[in-house]
C-alpha cells in the first residue's frame, strides 16, 4: 500500500495521452464530416447554378412557364406546380391517415398489437421508391379505371396516392413521439374528471402533442417533395402548368416534377449541353434550399415540444 | 365535455352516444393503421403472384401443396401462436436464421466468382495471419513499447498486403521499384492449389475456430468447443464428395455449411440448453419437409408446376430484349458491390461520429456551439432528397475528382453519403441507451475515454448499432434516384469488372424495366425484379428486427 | 456494532499512525476544529495529531451551471479510517464524493472552486490527470454495475485499463478474497458478473475497484440499493478494508455511519458543511443544533 510504488497522478504514459488525442481527433473528424457535405452541397450547386443563371435570366427560370430545354426555355413553374400537386395530394392522404395511426398507437393499441404494427410501418416506410412507383403504374392506375376515373397511363393521381402511404409512417411515428411524451399526469387528469378515452386522445392528448405533430407533417411533406422515383415512374415527363379552371384534368392527366425533371435531364443527351446541364443544378438547389429550410423548421419545432415536456 | 351535455339531456342516453363514438374513433384509428399496411400487402401479393404465376400449374399441384405445406405449416404456426410464445420467437428466429444464411451464401459465391476470386481471398488471409503473428509475438515480448509495435505493424501491414511503396501509389508515381506484398506474391503465383483447398485455411479454419470458441465458452468445456471444431470442419470437407452431386459444387457446399448450417447449428444447441421453446424448432422442419414431400408427391403424380418469371434462370441471367430470357444476375453483382463500398465507408465513418458526438463532445462553451451545429446540420442532412445527394455524386466526385461516370465506387460514396447521417443517428440513439453507470463504473477504475468506449460502450451498444445500419444499408440497396444521377448503366450485360467500372444496380435495372411498354416487361419481368429486391430487403428488415428483439434491453 | 467495538478497529487499523504519534483521543481530536477552521491548521499538525490526512478540502465551492452544489467546505480525512458523509438528500454529499476523484468532469456544467488535495496536491491543478488521480482513488456506486462480462473480466478490467496484467490471475483472487467474495464464486469465475445476486454484485464492484490497489476508495451509498443481510456484509466488509485504504462513504442511513464510520461530515441543505467530528462525537454530543435535530430526526 506504500504509496511510492504507485504512479505520480500528474503523470501518465505519454503514449497513452497522444493516443486519446488521436482518437478524439479521428472521431471529431467523422463527425465533422457531414458539415463538409453540406457545404459541398452548397458550394457545388451554387457554383453550377450561377453559371446558369449567368445564362438563363433568374427571371425566365423562376417565372416561365414553361420548360423545354431543347427550345431554351427553362422556366420551372410548371414543374414547381407538379410537386405542389403531388405534396398536396399525399399530404391530404398522409396526414389523417398517419395522426389517426398515430393516436392509435400511442393510446390505444395494446403491446401486442403494437409489437405488429410498428415494424410493419418500418417496413413500409423500407420499401423502395421505386418498387412504389411501379405499384402505381402497373396496378393502381388500372385499378382506378376499373372505378372509373379517366386516368392517363401516367397520372399524377396514382403517383400521389403512393407518396401518401409511402409517407404515413413518417407521419404517425414522429407524432407517436410526440404523442407519448405528454406525460400521463395531463390523462390521468382528464380521466379523474370522469372523461372518456375519445376525450382524453381528442381533447388533451392531440392539442399538447400539437407542435410535435406539425413538425411531423413538414418533415412528411419535405419528403414528398423531394421523392423522385415515384413520380419519374408513374407520373409522365411532360410538365404541366396548374390550370385553376380544371384542376381535376392535372389530377386525372400526367405532369412532371421538380425531381423528376432532374432524372430526365441527366439520362438524356441534354445533360451534354451545357445550359441543360446547368439547369439540373439550379433545380437542384432550389429544391435543396426548399427542404433544407423545412427540415430545419421541423427540428426546431420538435425540439421545443421535447423541452417542454422534459 | 360529454358530462357538460349530460346534464341537458337525459344522463344514460348520453354515455350510450359517447361510448359509441369512442368504439367508432378507436376503429377508424385502427383502420387508418392498418390500411397502409394492408394496400401495401395486397400490392405485394399481386407483385407476387405476376412473377410465380401460381395459377399457370395444375390445380392438382395447388392441391397436394397445400395438402403437405399449407395446412401442416398453418396449423402448427397457429399451435405455437396460442400456446407457447416462446416457441413462437425460436420458430420465427430458426427460419429467419435459415434465410439469411442461404441468402448470405448466395452473396458469398457472387462475391468469390466475381469480385474477389478465391486465390486473392487466400493471399489476403495469409497476410492477415502474418500480420496478426507478428502483433501477438510483439505484444508477447515487448508489451509496453506500444508506438513501437505501431509502427511495426504499419511497416508489417506494407509488407504483407500492400508492398512497398503500396502498389497504387507505385503506378500512380510510376515507380520503377516496387517490391510486391506477401499477398500480391501469392496471389499472382502462377500455381494455386484447388479453390476449395484454398477455402479451407482461409474460411473453414477460422469459422470453425470461432463457433469452438463460442460453445466452449457458452458449455464451459473444452471438449464440446473442440467437437464443435471438428464438426464445422467434418461438415465443410464432406462437400468434396456431396457438392457436385447436389449440384452446388465443393466451394458452394462449403459456403453454405458455413454461412447456414452453423449458425442454425449453434442457434438449435442454444435453445435445446435453454430448454425454451424447443418445440419451435420443428417449424423449419415441418416447412422444408412439407416442400420437399410436396415435390416428391406432384412429380410422381405428374401435377406441372407454375412457369413462374422469377426462377433460377431469371437470377442467372442478364437483362436482354426477349422477356423470356431478361435476368438480374448483373446487376445483382453491381449491388452487392455498391453495398460493399457502402459498408466499408459509412460503417466506420458513421459510428465513429456517433462516438464523437456522444462520448467525447464537449456540451459548453465555443466546441459546444459547433456540437450543437453538427448535430442540427446532421438532422437536417437525414431529410435532403436522395436526388439532391446524387446531383452532389456528379458534381464532386465525377466532375471534381474525375472519377468514371457509372462506376461503382461513385455510386457507393453518393448512397453513402445519403445514409451517412441516419447512420449516425441510428448509432447515436444505440450509444444513448447504453447506461451511464457502465460508463462511471469504468472511468472510476482510471480508463480513458477510448478504454472506455472499446471497453464498455461498443460492445454494450452493439446490437443496437448493428439494427440500425442494417436497416440503413437496406435503404441504401433500394435507393435509385442516386443512381440515375451519377449515370449507372441502364442496361449491363456483363457484370463489373472492378470497383471503377461502369455497372447497373438492382433498383436501377427496375427503373429501366419500368419505362417499357411491353407488357411482358411491365408485368412479367419487372414483377419478377421487384420481388427479388424486396425479398432481400425484407430478408434485411428481418435481420434487424431479429437482432433488437433478442438484446433489446429493460423494456 | 458498537462505539468500543469501532474504537478497537480503529486502533487496530492505524499501527503506524500510532506508533508515530501519541494514543489518539477521540474527544481531543485536533481535527474537530479543522472542519471550522482548516486555515489555522497546518498538515503536520494533523499527522502528529492522529492519522495522517489523505484528502483534504479548503473552502470548496461546486456549481451547476448556475446551482450551488457545495458551499464553502473544508474538511480533512484521515487515512485508513472510514469518513461517512451524512445528510439529506440534495445535500451535496454525493456532490463531494464525485470532486475527489473528478467524476465531475464528466458533467460539463459543473464547476469548481476553492481547493481538494490528495497527498498535498490540488487535485483541480492543470497538470493533473484525473485518469491518473482515479487509478488511485478507487470508487463504488450506489447501485451495484458490475459490466456484463465474466466475473474474472470485471475484477481484471482496472488492472488491464491501467496495464498491469502480470500476475492477473494472483490480482484477481486476491481481490475478490479480500472483497469476501473468493469462496462464492472460485468456480464460476467464466460466468456472467450479471448472474450473481445484488449483494454479490456489489462485492463484486468492491473486488473490482481494490483490485488495482488505489489508496483512498470511495463508496456512494454502497448498501442503498440492497436487502438488510446484504447490506450487514458489505458493512463488515468496510471495516476490514479500513485496514489497507482509506475508506469515504456516502450514507443517508445514520445508523449505517454510525455503526461502521470512524468521522462523520454532516452535509445540510444548500451543499453545507455543518459538522465534521469524530462518529462517536457527532452522535452522541453534537455541537450544532441543526445536526442535533438531524440525528434526532427532527428533520431531513
Amino acid at each position: 500500500m506504500s504509496t511510492d510504488t504507485q504512479p505520480d497522478i500528474t503523470s501518465r504514459p505519454t503514449g497513452k495521452v497522444a493516443r486519446e488525442k488521436l482518437y478524439n481527433g479521428i472521431f471529431f473528424l467523422c463527425a465533422a464530416l457531414s458539415v463538409a457535405v453540406t457545404l459541398s452541397i452548397v458550394v457545388l450547386l451554387a457554383r453550377d447554378a450561377v453559371g446558369f443563371f449567368a445564362a438563363v435570366p433568374p427571371s425566365d427560370f423562376f417565372l416561365g412557364t414553361e420548360f423545354v430545354a431543347s427550345k431554351g426555355k427553362f422556366g420551372v413553374l410548371p414543374l414547381v406546380s407538379g410537386t405542389l400537386l403531388v405534396t398536396v395530394l399525399s399530404a391530404l392522404i398522409a396526414i389523417p391517415i398517419g395522426v389517426a395511426a398515430a393516436v392509435y398507437l400511442s393510446e390505444y393499441a395494446s403491446e401486442r398489437m403494437r409489437a405488429v404494427l410498428k415494424p410493419g410501418l418500418e417496413i413500409l416506410a423500407g420499401i423502395p421508391t421505386v418498387v412504389y412507383g411501379f405499384f402505381a403504374l402497373v396496378y393502381v392506375t388500372p385499378f382506378l379505371r376499373v372505378l372509373g376515373l379517366p386516368v392517363a397511363t401516367f397520372n399524377v393521381l396514382s403517383a400521389s396516392l403512393m407518396v401518401g402511404i409511402m409517407i404515413i409512417p413518417m407521419v404517425s411515428s414522429l407524432s407517436e413521439d410526440a404523442m407519448s411524451s405528454v406525460p400521463d399526469s395531463l390523462r390521468q387528469a382528464g380521466y379523474g374528471l370522469g372523461a372518456t378515452k375519445y376525450d382524453v386522445s381528442t381533447s388533451i392528448v392531440i392539442p399538447a402533442a400539437l407542435s410535435g405533430i406539425f413538425s411531423s407533417f413538414i418533415l412528411a411533406l419535405s419528403r414528398a417533395i423531394g421523392e423522385t422515383m415515384i413520380v419519374a415512374v408513374a407520373m409522365g415527363l411532360s410538365p404541366q402548368m396548374l390550370d385553376l379552371s380544371d384542376p381535376l384534368s392535372n389530377v386525372l392527366g400526367n405532369g412532371q416534377t421538380m425531381t423528376s425533371k432532374m432524372v430526365q435531364v441527366v439520362g438524356s443527351e441534354l445533360a451534354g449541353s451545357d445550359a441543360g446541364y446547368k439547369s439540373l443544378f439550379a433545380i437542384g438547389i432550389t429544391l435543396f434550399a426548399i427542404t433544407f429550410i423545412m427540415n430545419l423548421i421541423s427540428n426546431r419545432i420538435a425540439a421545443r415540444y421535447r423541452e417542454e415536456y422534459e | 365535455m360529454a358530462t357538460q351535455d349530460g346534464l341537458e339531456t337525459s344522463r344514460e342516453g348520453d354515455q350510450q352516444v359517447s361510448r359509441m363514438r369512442g368504439r367508432i374513433f378507436e376503429a377508424m384509428c385502427l383502420a387508418a393503421t392498418a390500411i397502409g399496411l394492408v394496400a401495401v400487402g395486397i400490392l405485394l401479393l399481386y407483385v407476387t403472384a405476376d412473377a410465380i404465376r401460381p395459377f399457370s400449374a395444375d390445380p392438382g399441384w395447388h392441391l397436394v401443396f397445400f395438402a403437405t405445406l399449407v395446412v401442416p405449416s398453418t396449423g402448427f404456426g397457429l399451435y405455437l401462436y396460442a400456446r407457447d410464445g416462446n416457441a413462437g420467437k425460436v420458430a420465427y428466429t430458426a427460419l429467419g436464421l435459415g434465410l439469411i444464411g442461404v441468402l448470405l451464401a448466395g452473396a458469398l459465391v457472387i462475391l468469390f466468382v466475381e469480385i474477389f476470386p478465391y486465390g486473392e481471398w487466400f493471399a489476403l488471409s495469409i497476410a492477415l495471419a502474418i500480420l496478426g503473428a507478428v502483433t501477438v509475438v510483439h505484444r508477447r515480448y515487448r508489451r509496453h513499447a506500444e508506438t513501437e509495435r505501431t509502427g511495426l505493424l504499419i511497416v508489417t501491414l506494407l509488407v504483407t498486403v500492400f508492398g512497398i511503396p503500396p502498389g497504387a501509389i507505385a503506378e500512380l508515381l510510376g515507380l520503377p521499384f516496387y517490391i510486391p506484398s506477401v499477398r500480391g506474391l501469392i496471389a499472382s503465383s502462377p500455381v494455386l492449389p484447388l479453390d476449395w483447398i484454398m477455402l479451407v485455411p482461409s474460411l473453414v479454419l477460422p469459422v470453425a475456430a470461432a463457433a469452438g470458441w463460442f460453445v466452449r465458452g457458452r458449455r464451459e468445456s473444452n471438449r464440446a468447443g473442440l467437437v464443435t471444431a471438428g464438426a464445422v470442419i467434418v461438415g465443410s470437407v464432406l462437400g468434396v464428395g456431396l457438392g457436385p452431386v447436389v449440384g452446388v459444387g465443393v466451394e458452394g457446399w462449403m459456403l453454405i455449411v458455413l454461412s447456414t448450417a452453423v449458425p442454425l447449428g449453434l442457434y438449435v444447441e442454444s435453445v435445446l440448453r435453454r430448454d425454451e421453446g424447443r418445440l419451435g424448432l420443428l417449424f423449419p422442419v415441418v416447412l422444408v419437409g412439407g416442400t420437399l414431400l410436396g415435390a416428391v408427391l406432384t412429380r410422381t403424380l405428374g401435377f406441372a408446376g407454375p412457369d413462374p418469371w422469377l426462377d433460377w434462370g431469371f437470377l442467372t441471367s442478364a437483362t436482354s430484349t426477349t422477356p423470356a430470357d431478361a435476368g438480374i444476375y448483373p446487376v445483382m453483382v453491381g449491388s452487392i458491390m455498391l453495398l460493399i463500398v457502402i459498408v466499408l465507408t459509412t460503417f466506420p465513418v458513421g459510428v465513429g461520429a456517433a462516438i464523437y458526438l456522444e462520448e467525447y463532445a464537449p456540451s459548453s462553451g465555443l466546441m459546444g456551439r459547433l456540437v450543437t451545429l453538427i448535430e442540427i446540420n446532421i438532422g437536417n442532412l437525414a431529410g435532403v432528397p436522395s436526388v439532391v445527394y446524387g446531383l452532389l455524386g456528379l458534381a464532386l466526385f465525377v466532375r471534381f475528382f474525375q472519377m468514371p461516370t457509372g462506376s461503382v465506387i461513385v455510386g457507393g460514396l453518393a448512397v453513402g453519403l445519403l445514409i451517412l447521417p441516419i447512420i449516425i443517428i441510428s448509432a447515436q440513439e444505440a450509444i444513448r441507451s447504453v447506461p451511464d453507470s457502465m460508463r462511471e463504473a469504468s472511468y472510476g477504475m482510471g480508463a480513458t475515454r477510448w478504454q472506455t468506449v472499446r471497453n464498455v460502450v461498443l460492445p454494450e451498444a452493439l446490437p443496437g448499432i448493428l439494427t440500425g445500419t442494417i436497416l440503413a444499408f437496406g435503404r441504401a440497396i433500394g435507393e435509385t434516384a442516386p443512381l440515375l444521377m451519377i449515370g449507372m448503366a441502364a442496361s449491363v450485360r456483363v457484370p463489373p469488372n472492378g470497383f471503377f467500372s461502369r455497372s447497373g444496380a438492382m433498383p436501377r435495372q427496375i427503373f429501366q424495366w419500368a419505362r417499357q411498354f411491353d407488357p411482358a416487361f411491365l408485368n412479367g419481368v419487372l414483377p419478377a425484379g421487384v420481388v427479388t429486391l424486396v425479398f432481400v430487403l425484407l430478408v434485411m428488415n428481418g435481420t434487424a428486427i431479429i437482432i433488437r428483439n433478442r438484446y433489446q434491453r429493460g423494456s | 456494532m458498537t462505539q468500543d467495538e469501532m474504537t478497537d478497529t480503529n486502533d487496530g487499523t492505524d499501527p503506524t499512525a500510532n506508533a508515530a504519534a501519541d494514543t489518539p483521543d477521540p474527544s481531543g481530536d485536533p481535527l474537530v476544529d479543522q472542519s471550522i477552521d482548516v486555515e489555522g491548521t497546518s498538515t503536520t499538525e494533523q499527522t502528529s495529531g492522529t492519522a495522517r490526512t489523505v484528502l483534504e478540502s479548503r473552502n470548496l465551492d461546486v456549481y451547476y451551471d448556475d446551482v450551488q452544489a457545495l458551499n464553502d467546505v473544508s474538511l480533512a480525512i484521515p487515512a485508513k479510517q472510514v469518513t461517512a458523509m451524512i445528510g439529506p438528500s440534495g445535500c451535496g454529499k454525493s456532490t463531494f464524493l464525485r470532486c475527489i476523484n473528478r467524476m465531475n468532469d464528466l458533467i460539463d456544467s459543473a464547476r469548481v472552486d476553492g481547493e481538494l488535495r490528495f497527498e498535498g496536491k490540488d487535485v483541480y491543478d492543470d497538470d493533473v490527470d484525473p485518469v491518473a488521480l482515479r487509478r488511485r482513488i478507487g470508487m463504488v456506486f450506489q447501485h451495484p454495475n458490475p459490466f456484463p462480462k465474466s466475473i474474472y473480466d470485471n475484477v481484471a478490467y482496472g488492472l488491464r485499463v491501467q496495464n498491469q496484467t502480470e500476475n492477473m490471475d494472483e490480482k484477481v483472487e486476491r481481490a475478490l478474497k479480500h472483497a469476501a467474495l473468493w469462496d462464492e464464486v472460485k468456480d464460476q469465475l467464466d460466468k456472467s458478473a450479471l448472474d450473481l445476486s445484488g449483494g454479490q454484485q456489489q462485492r463484486l464492484c468492491i473486488a473490482r475497484a481494490i483490485a488495482v490497489d488505489p489508496e483512498v476508495i470511495l463508496m456512494d451509498e454502497p448498501a442503498s440499493a440492497l436487502d438488510p443481510i446484504a447490506t450487514s456484509k458489505i458493512e463488515d466488509l468496510i471495516d476490514d478494508l479500513a485496514e489497507d485504504y482509506t475508506v469515504v462513504i456516502v450514507t443517508h442511513n445514520m445508523q449505517q455511519a454510525a455503526r461502521i464510520s470512524d468521522k462523520t461530515a454532516v452535509f445540510l441543505t444548500g451543499g453545507e458543511l455543518v459538522e465534521f467530528d469524530d462518529t462517536n462525537k457527532i452522535f452522541e454530543n453534537p455541537e450544532n443544533q441543526r445536526v442535533e435535530d438531524y440525528i434526532t430526526g427532527k428533520f431531513g
